[in-house]
């Protein structure tokens, strides 16, 4: 069992090429000959990125002799995809709710210029 | 320019990077973070409050602070700020209550104006860089392959109250 690791599949997933091949496999399971064939590479050079992706948990290969099909691990990328989601939740959310107070605050300032603004407390911020 | 911009993992594998751009002078912007008055109007995801005990804003402060989430549930947070120099950086740690464990990744937000002529807007990047590969197995293992996503978004308040660091 590959053991799933956000480092190893980052890294995976760091390289076009090996992006490329898993979008190919998204289609379904394809033998490495079949792979190669829109890349200008060897097949060592394919089987390497393979690898690259195995360990990562990204893909499968099957044990058949012969063509050894590659097929995709939907479960690594969920678990990506899961952690992602939650912080990209806390990233747009909150900076959507940011973006909505900035305008408050602009509001409030443009109606009352001298009040106390956040420039203010900025300042009294880094006396500190 | 898109309003909102995705996080981009491709740039650096260590690191998780967001970009958002305000209509917004920097010096502005930077105060949302540089008072907890501000703070707490806008920080967290949808649904969720924030109390504040206490903020010490400056290098090496503590913010102390409580998260309601919408389901009820109360998340101790506490963040240490490294690195404060106003307007255009501010780097922090994000621990939670004191059983909680820490070290998850650090959080830089960079601040740029981009108003040009008119200074009215800025580019804000949060960044989470994580110091070792061990580190960032952690966080997934914990705060990722978990259960179903319904039950991590209720942990995520206390996921990001251990994201940060030693």
């Amino acid at each position: 069992m590959v053991q799933l690791s956000l480092d190893a599949t980052f890294s995976a997933l760091a390289d076009p090429t090996r992006r490329a091949i898993l979008a190919r496999l998204a289609l379904g399971e394809t033998s490495v000959t079949d792979l190669a064939k829109p890349f200008a590479m060897s097949m060592p050079a394919v089987s390497k990125h393979l690898k690259v992706l195995e360990r990562a948990g990204l893909i499968t290969r099957g044990r058949e002799a012969q063509w050894r099909p590659c097929r995709i691990e939907p479960q690594a990328l969920k678990v990506i995809d899961d952690w992602l989601g939650d912080y990209r939740r806390f990233f747009d959310e909150s900076f959507d709710r940011l973006d909505a107070y900035l305008k408050t605050l602009q509001a409030k300032e443009a109606a009352a210029p001298n009040k106390d603004t956040p420039h203010k407390d900025s300042d009294d911020a880094r006396k500190n | 320019m898109p309003e909102k911009t995705s996080l981009d993992l491709d740039s650096d594998p260590r690191s998780i990077i967001g970009i958002r751009e305000f209509d917004a002078p920097r010096e502005l912007v930077f105060s949302c973070w540089a008072d907890a008055k501000h703070h707490t109007q806008w920080w967290g995801p949808n649904g969720f409050t924030t109390t504040t005990s206490s903020f010490d804003f400056r290098q090496g402060g503590i913010w102390r602070f409580v998260m309601h989430g919408p389901d009820g549930r109360d998340y101790q947070n506490r963040i240490t700020f490294d690195e404060i120099v106003p307007p255009q950086r501010i780097v922090y740690r994000h621990g939670g209550g004191a059983d909680v464990e820490p070290v998850r990744f650090t959080q830089i937000v960079l601040f740029e104006d981009i108003g040009g002529d008119l200074g009215g807007r800025t580019r804000l990047t949060w960044r989470a860089d994580f110091p070792t590969a061990a580190e960032r197995d952690r966080v997934i293992k914990e705060y990722g392959a978990d259960k179903g996503v319904v039950e991590c978004m209720a942990r995520f308040a206390e996921f990001v109250a251990s994201q940060a660091s030693r």
